[in-house]
C-alpha cells in the first residue's frame, strides 16, 4: 500500500511544477502588447534626406559597424521615453487598464483599499452633510429594516415572557428553577419545547468523516468527530444487519432517550440532525433540501474529498439554517391555553365592580332622597362621580345643614361639591322656626307653636306681658299673618312673681259662723291690696288685665247650704274691704277686677288636725287671674 | 483540518483496542474486552507542521465464525493490520485480511503491527515468518503494554496519508 502512495507522489510533483511553468510568460519585452521591431534604425535612416551621398554612406557605415548596438541604443531610448508616460496618455488608458487588471486578480482592489478608505474618511470629515445625503437612500431602508427586526424579536420575547410570567405554570417553573438552580430560561425551554435541533452534522458518506457541523451557541455538544464516525458505523451495521446485499436507503431515524437523530443521505454525504423533542414532517423536507443543496454546491469537492475539510467552510450557513428551536408558545394555533382561571377571575372582578357600583348608586340615591325629603331643601341636580359628587339646588337658611346628612350617609363632605341657592320655604316647620326665632323666649313659659293657615297658634303657660305683645304684633315673617294666643295661659311675669306669691299666700281668717272682719283681717286685706295694686299697675302697661279671685271657705260644721252662703258672704265682705283699700289714696284706682266665690266646704285647705283645719278653712284667700287685654277688647290707653 | 479514516484490523485478541488506548489515552489494561462491532477514537498528529486528525476505527477482531465487517472498511484512508507475535496463526491470517480490506477500501496505505513484543518468552514467530512480513513493508514491532513502537507506527501511517494521492 505504501508503495502505491509513494509512486503517486512522484508522479504528482513534476506535473504540478510543469503546469506552473507554462503559465509564466516568457521574458520578451512588450510595449502595449506588441513586439518591438529589432531594427528601428532602418526606418529612421530612410527618413533622413538622401541628398548628401556622404551622409548616406556614413549612415550605412555606422549601420554596418554598430548595427546591433545601435538597435539596442534606440530600444533603450524608446523605453526611457515610454516610461515617462504623459498624463494625457495615462488618462486615455486608465479605465481600460483598471478593468483589465480587476479581471485578472484582486491586487488592484487590495492596493486601492487603503487609499479609498482614507479618501472616504477625509470626505466624511470635511463634508459630512454631502456624504450623509449620498448614502441616505441606502441608510434609511437599512435602519428601518434593522429596527423592524429588532422590534419583532423584542415583541416576541416580551410575549413569551408575559405569557409565562403571569400563569400558574410560569410560577411553578420559577419555583423549579429556584429549587434546582437551573436558569429560568432553560426551565422554560425544557417544558415549552416542541423540538429543538441541537446539532447538525454533514458527514462524508464513504469515510464517515465529519465535513462540517453546527450547533446552537451555549449548548454543549459531544465530540462531533466521534459522533460522526459512530453514526456512520451504526449505519453500516444496520445496513449490514437488515438491508442485506442491496442498500435500500439505510438508517433514517433513531432515538436515544429524548433525542432523535434524523438522517438524510445524498450520494456522497449525509446530513444528520440531533433533535430534542418531536420534529414535524416539514423538518425532514428541510433536511432533504439542505443535503440536495450541499450536493449541488459542492459536487466536485465531495467527489474529490480526501480528508481536507477546510473546503467545506462555506457549507456552515446551510447547516445553521437547520438549527431550529420551536417552543409551544411559538405556535400560533393548536396549543390551547387554559383560559378558565382567567375567565373566573375576570368574572369575579366584573361582578364585584357591578356590586360595588350598584351599592354606590343606591347609597347615593338614598342620601339624595333624604335631601329631597328635608324641609327647606330642593335638589335640582345631583351627579355621582368616580370620586367626587355634585349637588345643586335651593336651600332655606333654616333647613338642617346638608353636610350632616352626607356625613350620616358616610360621605366625606369634602368629596361632595354643593351649590345651594338661598330661598325662603313655606314649609310649616321652617315658618314656625322663623317665628320662634323672631319672638324670642318668654320668661317664664315654654310656648308651643303650630300653624293654622297663616295664623300661628301659641299654647302653654306663658308670661302674660310677652303674650300680650305677641297678640298685638303686626310684623310677621313670611307665611304668617297673625297670631292666636287664646289657647295659651297667661301667667305672672317673672318680675312680678314674688309680689304675686306673697299676695296669694295671705289668708283672711274669720270666727266660727261669722263673716265679720276683725283687725288682723283688715290688716291682711290692706297688705293684699298693696300687692294687687303693684301687679295690676305693672301689667296694665302691657295691656294685661288682672283679676283678683277671692275664694271664701267655711269649716265643716253646719249645713252645706249655710256654709255656701256663709263662704260667699265672707268673700263679698273681703272684696268690699279690698276694693276700698285699692281706691284709698288714689283718684283713680287701677283696673282690677274681682271674682269672689263661695266655695263652702269644697276644695278645703289641708292641715294637720281637725281644729287647725277648721280655723284655716274659715277664711278667704286670694288669687290672680290674668287676661290679655287685646282679646278682651278693652285695651287700656 | 485534514481528517483521515484509519481502520484497525486483525484477529481477535491481538491488541487492536489496546494499541488505540495506548496511543490515544496512554494507558493499558490487562483485562481483555472483546470489541463488539466497532469503536471509534480520534487522535491529532502533527506531520511536518501539518495537523492531521486520525479517526481510528477499532474494528471487532476477526474470529473463525465471523468475518471482519467490510462495510466499516469502506472509505478507509489507511489500514493498520495487527498481529500477535505470540500466536502465529494471527500473523498468517494477515494475508487474508489484506485481501478483504483491499476489496473494501481499495489499495490504501497501510502499516503492520506485530504486537505483544513485551512477551518475548512466548514469542512464536519463526525468522521465516518475520522475513515474509518485512517484505510487505511498513512493519512495526509494538507493545501496547509498554508503548514501544506504538507512536512510531501511527506516525508512519500518518506520513503515508499526508502524501498527495494520484488522481481520484
Amino acid at each position: 500500500m505504501a508503495d502505491v502512495t509513494a509512486a503517486s507522489r512522484a508522479s504528482d510533483v513534476p506535473r504540478g511544477t510543469g503546469a506552473e511553468a507554462t503559465l509564466t510568460p516568457p521574458s520578451v519585452p512588450l510595449v502595449d502588447g506588441a513586439p518591438v521591431p529589432l531594427a528601428p534604425s532602418a526606418a529612421a535612416g530612410s527618413a533622413t534626406p538622401a541628398a548628401d551621398p556622404r551622409t548616406v554612406e556614413l549612415a550605412e557605415l555606422r549601420r554596418l559597424l554598430l548595427g546591433a548596438e545601435q538597435a539596442r541604443l534606440d530600444e533603450h531610448d524608446r523605453r526611457i521615453r515610454d516610461n515617462e508616460m504623459s498624463p494625457e496618455h495615462l488618462a486615455s488608458r486608465l479605465p481600460e487598464a483598471i478593468v483589465l487588471r480587476a479581471g485578472q486578480d484582486k491586487q488592484l482592489a487590495r492596493a486601492l483599499a487603503p487609499t479609498v478608505e482614507a479618501a472616504i474618511s477625509e470626505s466624511v470629515r470635511r463634508k459630512p452633510g454631502e456624504f450623509a445625503d449620498a448614502i441616505f437612500p441606502v441608510l434609511g431602508p437599512a435602519i428601518r429594516k434593522a429596527i423592524a427586526e429588532t422590534m419583532a424579536e423584542l415583541v416576541g420575547s416580551i410575549n413569551r415572557a408575559m405569557q409565562h410570567s403571569f400563569s400558574a405554570r410560569g410560577l411553578s417553573w420559577r419555583i423549579e428553577s429556584w429549587r434546582t438552580g437551573v436558569p429560568y430560561a432553560q426551565v422554560v425551554i425544557k417544558h415549552a419545547l416542541v423540538y429543538r435541533v441541537e446539532q447538525v452534522f454533514l458527514v462524508h458518506r464513504e469515510t464517515g468523516l465529519l465535513l462540517a457541523q453546527a450547533h446552537p451557541p451555549h449548548l454543549e455538544v459531544p465530540d462531533a468527530d466521534l459522533v460522526s464516525g459512530m453514526l456512520t458505523a451504526i449505519r453500516d451495521f444496520v445496513g449490514d444487519s437488515f438491508a442485506g446485499e442491496k442498500e435500500v436507503g439505510g438508517l433514517r431515524t433513531f432515538s436515544v432517550g429524548e433525542l432523535t437523530v434524523m438522517v438524510e443521505q445524498g450520494p456522497r454525504a449525509l446530513l444528520a440532525a440531533v433533535v430534542r423533542g418531536q420534529a414535524p414532517e416539514s423538518y425532514v423536507r428541510r433536511l432533504q433540501e439542505t443535503i440536495e443543496g450541499v450536493h449541488a454546491q459542492f459536487a466536485s469537492v465531495l467527489a474529490d474529498f480526501d480528508g481536507d475539510t477546510a473546503q467545506f467552510g462555506p457549507v456552515q450557513p446551510l447547516l445553521e439554517d437547520c438549527l431550529v428551536t420551536v417552543l409551544a408558545t411559538d405556535a400560533p394555533a393548536g396549543t390551547k391555553v387554559n383560559t378558565t382561571p382567567y375567565l373566573i377571575a375576570l368574572g369575579a372582578v366584573v361582578v364585584l365592580t357591578l356590586a360595588w357600583s350598584t351599592w354606590q348608586t343606591m347609597r347615593w340615591s338614598r342620601v339624595i332622597g333624604a335631601l329631597r325629603a328635608t324641609p327647606g331643601i330642593v335638589v335640582m341636580e345631583s351627579q355621582r362621580g368616580w370620586r367626587t359628587h355634585t349637588v345643586r339646588g335651593l336651600r332655606d337658611p333654616d333647613a338642617i345643614p346638608p353636610n350632616a346628612l352626607f356625613a350620616s350617609a358616610g360621605y366625606d363632605s369634602v368629596r361632595v361639591e354643593q351649590q345651594w341657592e338661598p330661598y325662603l320655604s313655606l314649609e310649616p316647620s321652617l315658618v314656625l322656626k322663623r317665628v320662634q326665632r323672631r319672638l324670642g323666649a318668654p320668661q317664664p313659659g315654654t310656648p308651643t307653636y303650630s300653624l293654622r293657615g297663616d295664623t300661628v297658634v301659641v299654647g302653654g303657660a306663658i308670661d302674660a306681658a310677652w303674650l300680650a305683645r305677641v297678640a298685638r304684633r303686626t310684623g310677621w315673617p313670611a307665611g304668617v299673618a297673625t297670631a292666636d294666643v287664646r289657647s295659651a295661659e297667661p301667667i305672672v311675669p317673672a318680675s312680678l312673681a314674688a309680689v304675686a306669691d306673697s299676695m296669694t299666700s295671705v289668708r283672711v281668717l274669720f270666727a266660727a259662723g261669722s263673716s265679720e272682719l276683725d283687725g288682723a283681717a283688715r290688716s291682711a286685706i290692706r297688705s293684699a291690696a298693696r300687692q294687687a295694686r303693684q301687679v295690676a299697675v305693672a301689667l296694665a302697661a302691657d295691656g294685661v288685665v288682672a283679676t283678683v279671685t277671692l275664694a271664701g271657705r267655711a269649716d265643716v260644721t253646719g249645713t252645706e247650704a249655710t256654709n255656701a252662703a256663709l263662704s260667699r258672704e265672707r268673700a263679698d265682705r273681703v272684696r268690699g274691704a279690698l276694693d276700698a283699700a285699692l281706691r284709698d289714696g288714689a283718684a283713680k284706682g287701677p283696673v282690677v277686677r274681682f271674682d269672689p266665690r263661695g266655695l263652702g266646704t269644697a276644695e278645703p285647705i289641708a292641715a294637720g288636725d281637725s281644729v287647725a283645719r277648721a280655723r284655716l278653712n274659715r277664711s278667704v284667700s286670694f288669687g290672680i287671674r290674668l287676661v290679655i287685654d287685646a282679646l278682651s277688647g278693652a285695651r287700656p290707653q | 483540518m485534514i481528517q483521515k479514516k484509519v481502520c484497525m484490523v486483525g484477529v481477535f485478541g491481538t491488541g487492536k483496542t489496546s494499541l488505540v488506548q495506548q496511543y490515544v489515552h496512554t494507558k493499558f489494561t490487562d483485562k481483555y474486552h472483546s470489541t463488539v462491532g466497532v469503536k471509534i477514537d480520534r487522535k491529532v498528529v502533527n506531520v511536518d507542521g501539518t495537523d492531521i486528525t486520525l479517526v481510528l476505527w477499532d474494528l471487532a477482531g476477526r474470529d473463525p465464525q465471523q468475518d471482519v465487517g467490510s462495510s466499516y472498511l469502506k472509505g478507509a484512508h489507511g489500514v493498520i493490520y495487527v498481529g500477535d507475535g505470540t500466536r502465529r496463526e494471527t500473523v498468517s491470517e494477515l494475508d487474508d485480511l489484506l485481501r478483504v480490506a483491499t476489496a473494501a477500501a481499495g489499495p490504501v496505505p497501510s502499516v503492520t503491527a506485530i504486537n505483544k513484543i513485551d512477551l518475548t518468552e512466548q514469542w512464536a514467530l519463526t525468522p521465516e515468518d518475520y522475513q515474509a512480513l518485512v517484505k510487505r513493508g511498513g512493519l512495526f514491532r509494538t507493545s501496547a503494554k509498554t508503548g514501544e513502537g506504538v507512536e512510531a507506527m501511527f506516525l508512519q501511517l500518518a506520513r503515508f496519508l499526508t502524501v498527495p494521492k494520484a488522481g481520484a
